[in-house]
C-alpha cells in the first residue's frame, strides 16, 4: 500500500532533529493559540467584549490562524460598538477566507503527515455567511444602509454557492431575515418579501417554529406589495394575525444575539501498536452535546423567538467535514507508524524519542469562529409610543427613544449592555 | 543522501520565504490591470468617459443652447450603488465631473455638500473681508440639469468561474420641469476564473 512519508523521513540525522524541533515548536504554538482562543470565547460569558477584545489583541496567531483571529476580533469590535474597526477587520477575514478557498497542496501534505493544524483556517460554511451578516449589521448601525445592502447581496451569493454542494449547508435563515429587513428599510418591498420567504423556507426545513415576527413580515409585505394571492394564502396560514394596517406606525425590528456558541473539544485515543513497540495517538475534533441557550427576551409587547440555532449549524459543518478529517487522521497515523518502524529498526532510543514527538504532535484541529452567538432571535413590534423598554437584558431594563413614523432596528445581546439602534424616518 | 537532504531543506526554506517578499512597482494610472474581477478604477474611468461622451453628443444640448443662448449648467446628484460590491461612487462621480468640465460644452455647479462649505466661507467674507474683495451672497449659478444614476450587478457563479455583469444607468433631468432629457446605459461583462490551487 502506498504510504505518504513526511518530509523529515528523507533527511539526514542532524537535519532530522532540527526540523523535528521546528515542527514541535510550530505545533505547540498552534495548539497554545487554540487553547487561548477557546479560553477567551468562554470568558465572554463573564467578561465584557471590550475586555476580551483587549486580551485577544495581545495574542499572536500564526499566519494560518489569521482568518479565525480576524473573525473573532471583528465580532468583538462589533459587540463593542466600534463599527469602523469591525468592518475593516471582518473585511480582512472575508478576503483571507476567499483566498483560502483554493486548495494548498503543501498544507494538505502537512495535514496528512504531521498535523491537521498545519492547514490554514479557511472558515466553515456558517462562517462564510455569518461574516456578511455581521458586516451588514456593522454598516447598518454605522448609518450606511447602502453598505449593508451590498453585504446582504454578497451573503446571498455565498449561500447560492454553498447550496451547490449540499441543500441546507451554509443556508442561514438569519441572513435572509436581515436581508428582508434591510430591503424593507430601503422600501424595496418585492425583494423584502422574497427574502422573508427564503427565511421561512429554511426555518421550516430545519423544523423550527416560525417566529411571529416573520409571519407578520410575510403578511405585511404581501399586503403592501399588493400580491393578493400570496396575502390570502398567508392569511389562511396565520389566521390569528390581524390584517396589516395601511397607517404607518413606528416599526421596530429586534434582533437578539444570545450567549456564545460552543467551541470544539478534542477527543483522543492513545493505543499501543500491535507489537507494543509504538504508541499511536488519534485525535479528532468534536462538539460537546448541544446545550440549549434559548432565553427569549421579553420586550414591551413581544418576545423574541429563535430564527437561527448556530449550535446546530456548527455541528453540521463539522459533520460534513468529518470524512476528510478521518481520512487524513488515518493517513497520518499510517505515515507516522511507518516512519517510527523504520527508525526503530535502526535505533531504539531514537525511535522512542520520535514516538513521543509523534504522539505530542497529533492534535485535533479545534479552530472555529468560537465567539459567535449561540442562537439568533427575532421580534417585531409596531407601536405609536415614542419609548420602548427592553426588560430582561442582564436584569437591567433599558429604555429606547423612537421618533414618530420611524423605522427602527435594534440589536441586543446578552454579553454586554450595548443596545445598537438604527433609526430612519 | 546528503545532496538530497540539502535539496529538501533548500526547497522548504525557499517555499517558506516566498510568502515574505513584498515588491512595489509604479505604473501608469491609465494602465488597465484586473486583479480580482471586481469594479476598479479602469471601469470607473471608462464608463464615465463613454457615458459623458454619449450624453454630450445627443440633441438635448443643441436644443437647450438654441433656446436659451447659453451653455447648460449641470450638477451631479446621487449615483446609487445597488451592486454586489462596495463601490466608491465618489470616484465615479469625480470622473464624470472631470469629463463634463473638460468637455467645455457645459457649465458645472458644485455639489450640495460643497455649496454648504462655500456659503459658510462667503458668510465669513461678509463679516471679515474688505469690501473690495468680498463676494456677495445670492449670486449663485443655478443648475439647469441634474445627473442621477445607479450601478447594478448580476453575478452568476459556477464552481470557481463567475460572470460579473455591471450595468450603469444615468439620466439627465431638467430641474425646471422634471423632464428626462437623456438616459444612458453602459454595460460591462467580465469572466473571472479563480484558481483551484494556491501556495
Amino acid at each position: 500500500m502506498p504510504v505518504l512519508y513526511p518530509p523529515v523521513l528523507f533527511l539526514g540525522n542532524r537535519m532530522h532533529k532540527i526540523l523535528l524541533l521546528i515542527v514541535i515548536t510550530l505545533l505547540s504554538g498552534c495548539t497554545a493559540y487554540q487553547r487561548d482562543s477557546n479560553r477567551l470565547a468562554t470568558a465572554l460569558n463573564t467578561q465584557s467584549p471590550e475586555i476580551v477584545l483587549a486580551q485577544l489583541q495581545d495574542s499572536k496567531p500564526q499566519a494560518r490562524d489569521n482568518a479565525q483571529f480576524h473573525l473573532n476580533r471583528g465580532f468583538l469590535e462589533f459587540l463593542s460598538g466600534d463599527f469602523d474597526s469591525a468592518i475593516a477587520t471582518l473585511f480582512l477575514a472575508k478576503k483571507e477566507m476567499s483566498v483560502l478557498e483554493a486548495i494548498s497542496i503543501s498544507e494538505n501534505v502537512g495535514a496528512g503527515t504531521l498535523s491537521e493544524t498545519l492547514r490554514s483556517y479557511s472558515g466553515y460554511p456558517t462562517d462564510r455567511v455569518m461574516v456578511h451578516n455581521i458586516l451588514a449589521l456593522s454598516y447598518l448601525f454605522n448609518n450606511n444602509i447602502e453598505g449593508a445592502r451590498v453585504e446582504i447581496l454578497q451573503a446571498d451569493l455565498a449561500m447560492k454557492k454553498l447550496a451547490e454542494k449540499n441543500a441546507l449547508n451554509g443556508q442561514l435563515a438569519s441572513a435572509h431575515l436581515i436581508a428582508g429587513i434591510v430591503y424593507e428599510l430601503l422600501n424595496e418591498q418585492s425583494n423584502a418579501l422574497i427574502s422573508y420567504r427564503f427565511a421561512q423556507d429554511i426555518i421550516t426545513q430545519r423544523d423550527l417554529p416560525l417566529p411571529l415576527g416573520l409571519k407578520q413580515a410575510l403578511l405585511r409585505m404581501s399586503f403592501k406589495l399588493g400580491a393578493e394571492q400570496q396575502f390570502v394564502d398567508y392569511q389562511r396560514r396565520f389566521p390569528d394575525l390581524p390584517k396589516p394596517s395601511q397607517k404607518t406606525e413606528n416599526q421596530v425590528f429586534v434582533l437578539y444575539f444570545d450567549a456564545v456558541v460552543s467551541h470544539k473539544v478534542e477527543k483522543t485515543v492513545v493505543l499501543p501498536s500491535r507489537n507494543f513497540a509504538q504508541l499511536i495517538r488519534i485525535s479528532m475534533p468534536s462538539y460537546p452535546l448541544e446545550q440549549q441557550h434559548v432565553r427569549p427576551l421579553s420586550e414591551q409587547q413581544v418576545s423574541t423567538e429563535m430564527v437561527e440555532n448556530i449550535e446546530v449549524l456548527v455541528r453540521e459543518d463539522l459533520a460534513l467535514e468529518y470524512p476528510s478529517i478521518l481520512l487524513l487522521t488515518t493517513t497520518r497515523a499510517l505515515a507516522k507508524y511507518e516512519l517510527l518502524r523504520r527508525v526503530n529498526e535502526k535505533d531504539n532510543l531514537a525511535g522512542l524519542l520520535l514516538n513521543l514527538v509523534t504522539v505530542a504532535t497529533e492534535r485535533a484541529d479545534l479552530r472555529s469562529w468560537n465567539m459567535l452567538p449561540s442562537n439568533i432571535q427575532f421580534g417585531y413590534l409596531e407601536t405609536t409610543e415614542n419609548e420602548i423598554q427592553i426588560d430582561e437584558l442582564n436584569d437591567r431594563p433599558q429604555k429606547i427613544d423612537i421618533l414618530n413614523g420611524s423605522q427602527n432596528m435594534l440589536l441586543i445581546n446578552n454579553l454586554s449592555d450595548h443596545i445598537f439602534h438604527y433609526q430612519q424616518l | 543522501m546528503k545532496i538530497q537532504t540539502n535539496l529538501w531543506f533548500a526547497l522548504v526554506v525557499t517555499f517558506m520565504m516566498t510568502g515574505c517578499s513584498t515588491s512595489v512597482e509604479r505604473i501608469d494610472a491609465q494602465e488597465q490591470i484586473d486583479l480580482s474581477g471586481a469594479w476598479n478604477d479602469t471601469d470607473s474611468q471608462l464608463v464615465a468617459r463613454e457615458m459623458i461622451d454619449d450624453s454630450l453628443s445627443r440633441p438635448w444640448i443643441v436644443r437647450f443652447v438654441s433656446e436659451t443662448a447659453k451653455d447648460p449648467a449641470l450638477i451631479i446628484g446621487s449615483v446609487k450603488n445597488l451592486s454586489h460590491e462596495h463601490i466608491n461612487t465618489n470616484t465615479f462621480v469625480a470622473n464624470m465631473e472631470r469629463e463634463l468640465i473638460n468637455s467645455g460644452q457645459v457649465q458645472f455647479v458644485a455639489s450640495a455638500v460643497a455649496r454648504q462649505e462655500i456659503r459658510a466661507e462667503r458668510g465669513d467674507q461678509g463679516l471679515n473681508a474688505t469690501a473690495g474683495t468680498r463676494n456677495a451672497a445670492r449670486q449663485e449659478y443655478g443648475a439647469d440639469f441634474m445627473m442621477q444614476g445607479q450601478i447594478n450587478t448580476i453575478i452568476d457563479i459556477e464552481g470557481k468561474t463567475q460572470v460579473r455583469y455591471y450595468q450603469v444607468n444615468l439620466e439627465l433631468i431638467s430641474i425646471k420641469d422634471n423632464r428626462k432629457v437623456w438616459v444612458g446605459e453602459k454595460r460591462i461583462k467580465k469572466l473571472v476564473r479563480n484558481s483551484q490551487l494556491r501556495q
